[in-house]
């Protein structure tokens, strides 16, 4: 049950390549295009230098600055800032940020994964290959707090553990000591609740909701002394995925 | 100093004294940052190149510090020097590409910044509206960066894109153009 | 060796961030002690920018480097100067932030210590903190924590 604002908002957003341009249509065709006009289509660049002629792993060892993301971020919190009348909501902002985020990293993980287990070509694979999607919530925890992180950050996440509480089977805590993105922040005192890897938690939301398993994620100061910035990553799920996972278990899916 | 010194500056520090990341989260983050303009300003692509000027020129004025502190590297001899040091260093160091520089004016003072490669754009398709390709400038960021940088080592400039493959250009070029040296400025004088 | 104060001036002229650790020498205390409140702050207090000391020291640095460039060509740049009391260190970036320090006479070069304090503190915890502003009237965004509490390590462990 992802809230449709959710969804609307991670179609309209653009740095989607091939899913882009029907939902955008969809989506903008009745506000800014009354008569709808015949798609003439996306002009090219001759040497065809667009996203279809590129292989989706080139950039996959790339490498660029932590700086620039630092800055990227830092503008991002920035705008937000200046939109928002709370710390929740700016948090909530930051999440709404990640969600697509996490929703495209998704895709990516998959198609990794797929085709490094396989050549990238060979016809059997795509529908042979046992379905790689997670069915149960650890799966889905592992592949965030292994393979997601690793795509993101270059390491693991440093734990991953599940509520004792037995009111709230449906908490899973992953934990960051040292959160890339808080690496340069500063907090006032005044400000001690915000913890903007609430962008982080926007993308674990995304790849929870891609993956089909609703859930909410928020992002929590738990600083010890050794590690001033470590951040614990809330995963809370939704009903309907607890009772599925009951399913699951009984026909021993795993 | 000559293009090569400086782009065997640019190859050094970025070997040696940057702190790297992926490259797909910076790219996608700024996806991500274009993405909700368009939102908040209602596709309006004027006001969303705008926008992202206006950040690239905030994050200009810390980057440039960055840039000095890594790189050491200090007040360039003239305008030529100053645009080898931003293509061959500055972009080398924290987006890891190295445009040519090229088109020079006769002055001196304008010249063209090439894109062989453009991370910021890499997985990108502008939306296929009628209009996006026509007014959006999707890396109009980095012009803002440079006008942000170079305002703080005392130079006015003016950047914009003048073509960009995702406009179905074949080229992405960058047009910039020296305004003024700025002097120091003085103390408000005691009333 | 003693430090006494540490100040930095952005591109506008202003104090952005003022700090003492220990009075001066009383003669010189003494002497501008006729503007009332100026008695010597406590360890490691921090003052709010736009005092009249600062304006004396910014003043001092701004002739003297300018004096420096006339003379030496404008790549010349002073490093430091001593008088009977007190030595100050001057370091000064390309985008004309101002680096202060006054220490006692025993002190050696602080040229490279105020490099290391633009270059690992200033860069890291100000420039780089996005939630402190681009520019800092009034000294916004330069007294956050993470830069007060490395600056404090960095005089009284590194540079003690």
């Amino acid at each position: 049950m992802a809230a449709p604002p959710r969804h609307s908002s991670m179609m309209s957003t653009s740095n989607a390549g091939t899913l882009q341009s029907s939902t955008t249509d969809r989506q903008q065709a009745p506000q800014q295009l009354p008569t709808p006009q015949p798609t003439q289509g996306l002009r090219v660049p001759s040497n065809r230098k667009t996203i279809y002629d590129r292989h989706l792993n080139r950039s996959r060892n790339a490498e660029s600055s932590r700086a620039s993301f630092a800055y990227l971020f830092g503008e991002m919190v920035t705008y937000a800032q200046r939109r928002v009348t709370g710390i929740q909501d700016l948090e909530k902002r930051l999440n709404e940020q990640g969600y697509p985020l996490g929703l495209r990293l998704l895709d990516l993980l998959f198609y990794r994964s797929t085709s490094t287990s396989s050549s990238a070509l060979s016809s059997s694979s795509t529908s042979s290959s046992p379905p790689n999607r997670p069915l149960r919530i650890i799966t889905l925890l592992h592949l965030i707090h292994g393979p997601l992180w690793r795509l993101l950050f270059q390491r693991s996440a440093d734990a991953l553990e599940h509520s004792v509480s037995p009111d709230t089977p449906n908490e899973y805590m992953i934990t960051d000591n040292d959160p890339l993105v808080n690496t340069y922040i500063s907090v006032p005192r005044e400000m001690n609740m915000l913890n903007c890897a609430a962008f982080v938690a926007g993308i674990i939301e995304g790849v929870c909701d891609g993956c089909g398993f609703e859930a909410k994620v928020s992002a929590h100061n738990q600083p010890t002394e050794m590690w001033p910035s470590r951040t614990v990553f809330l995963v809370r799920f939704g009903d309907s995925v607890m009772e599925r996972e009951k399913v699951l278990e009984r026909n021993g899916v795993k | 100093m000559s293009t090569t010194k400086a782009s065997r500056i640019g190859e050094e520090i970025w070997k040696t004294r940057i702190d790297k990341v992926n490259a797909e989260l910076v790219t996608l983050t700024y996806g991500t940052i274009v993405a909700q303009l368009c939102q908040d300003y209602d596709s309006d692509y004027q006001q969303v190149n705008q926008q992202l000027d206006k950040m690239g020129y905030n994050i200009g004025m810390r980057l440039i510090e960055d840039f000095l502190a890594k790189s050491g590297v200090g007040r360039c001899a003239n305008f030529r020097d100053t645009a080898d040091m931003i293509a061959k260093v500055g972009f080398k160091i924290f987006l890891n590409v190295a445009p040519t520089v090229t088109n020079w004016a006769s002055d001196n003072n304008q010249f063209s910044l090439i894109f062989d490669e453009n991370p910021l754009a890499d997985f990108v398709e502008l939306p296929d509206d009628g209009r996006a390709q026509d007014e959006l400038w999707f890396s109009n960021i980095l012009c803002g960066v440079l006008r942000g940088a170079l305002e703080m080592v005392q130079m006015q400039i003016e950047a914009h894109f003048v073509s960009d493959v995702l406009r179905g250009d074949d080229t992405t070029e960058m047009r910039v153009s020296l305004v003024r040296y700025i002097e120091d400025e003085m103390p408000p004088e005691e009333e | 060796m003693t430090v006494y104060s540490f100040y930095i001036f952005d591109r506008h002229a202003e104090c952005i961030y003022k700090r003492r650790w220990l009075p001066r020498p009383t003669s010189i205390v003494g002497k501008s002690n006729q503007v009332p409140g100026a008695a010597p702050a406590g360890l490691g207090q921090t003052v709010k920018a736009g005092d009249d000391d600062a304006k004396l020291v910014f003043g001092t640095v701004f002739s003297l480097r300018n004096m420096v460039r006339k003379l030496g060509g404008e790549e010349d740049n002073f490093v430091s100067y001593n008088t009977s009391q007190y030595k100050l260190h001057y370091y000064e970036t390309p985008t004309n932030i101002k680096f202060v320090m006054l220490t006692d006479l025993k002190s050696p070069s602080m040229r490279i210590a105020l490099q290391q304090i633009y270059i690992n503190l200033f860069v890291e915890y100000v420039v780089k903190n996005p939630l402190s502003p681009v520019e800092h009237p009034g000294g916004i965004g330069v007294n956050n924590e993470l830069f007060e509490e490395s600056l404090e390590q960095f005089v009284t462990r590194v540079l003690a």
